[in-house]
């Protein structure tokens, strides 16, 4: 879904803030055109996940007082969440898109269709009640394997 | 039998809202009345002053926001 706001319901939305991890693979990149598209619905507004990574002070402070913190990350490595818990946000959501049945790699391509998906489970609070999922193998997935080998 | 009325007047939040409580209702398994309402008198008409709006049996449960699945879920149950 693409189309932005055409009314100016949703008042009482909540303020979120959106931190998508950005990574350079595919599932890096989707988390970056979900945060854009999110933040275009008006779901909230996508943090640089960059900035807060140098600890920005106003950044966090800003983060630490959100209603909503929602974590886009790529794969099981979690990088965007690692750098929020680390100055001391706590995630409302935290969506893996790994998770969510991407593959991580070796394509960079995504479709309008996975941002869309993307979208939809942060709209439906996916990340919000999701169980760990099992454990498909031993690896992190930063080989690019998205969590699936041993 | 239960009724939900999604009411907004086509935005995307508002389209947001329906399909979460169509996917809050699938994964209850329970059979409900789901409406749609768009109209602006007969949105007025219920009261709702801020859209998108979830209405079940006659009562506003949310307003002015896009409830999720999970909160949805929780307001059906109880």
């Amino acid at each position: 879904m693409t189309e932005k706001p055409t009314c100016s319901c949703g008042q009482n939305e909540k303020k979120r803030f959106i931190i998508p991890c950005a990574g350079q693979a595919n599932t890096g990149q989707i988390t970056n055109s979900a945060a854009i598209q999110l933040t275009e619905e008006g779901f909230g507004k996508t943090i640089c996940v960059a900035l807060l990574a140098t600890g920005n002070e106003g950044l966090v402070e800003k983060l630490k007082t959100a209603e909503e913190v929602v974590v886009l990350d790529g794969c099981k490595m979690k990088c965007a969440a690692k750098i929020a818990e680390g100055h001391g946000i706590t995630p409302t959501q935290n969506l893996v898109m790994t998770d969510l049945g991407f593959v991580k790699g070796p394509s960079r391509s995504y479709t309008d269709d996975d941002v869309e998906k993307v979208a939809a489970a942060c709209w439906m609070g996916r990340g919000r009640e999701s169980e760990p999922e099992e454990e498909k193998g031993n690896c992190s997935g930063s080989c690019g394997c998205g969590g699936s080998c041993d | 039998m239960t009724k939900i009325e999604v009411l907004g007047t086509g935005c995307t939040k508002c389209k947001r809202l329906f399909a979460n409580t169509e996917q809050a209702v699938k994964e209850l398994n329970i059979t409900v009345e789901l409406v749609k309402i768009e109209k602006l008198d007969l949105i007025a008409e219920r009261g709702v002053m801020m859209t998108p709006a979830l209405i079940i049996n006659n009562e506003i449960v949310a307003e002015g926001r896009v409830a999720d699945v999970k909160e949805i879920k929780a307001l059906l149950t109880e």
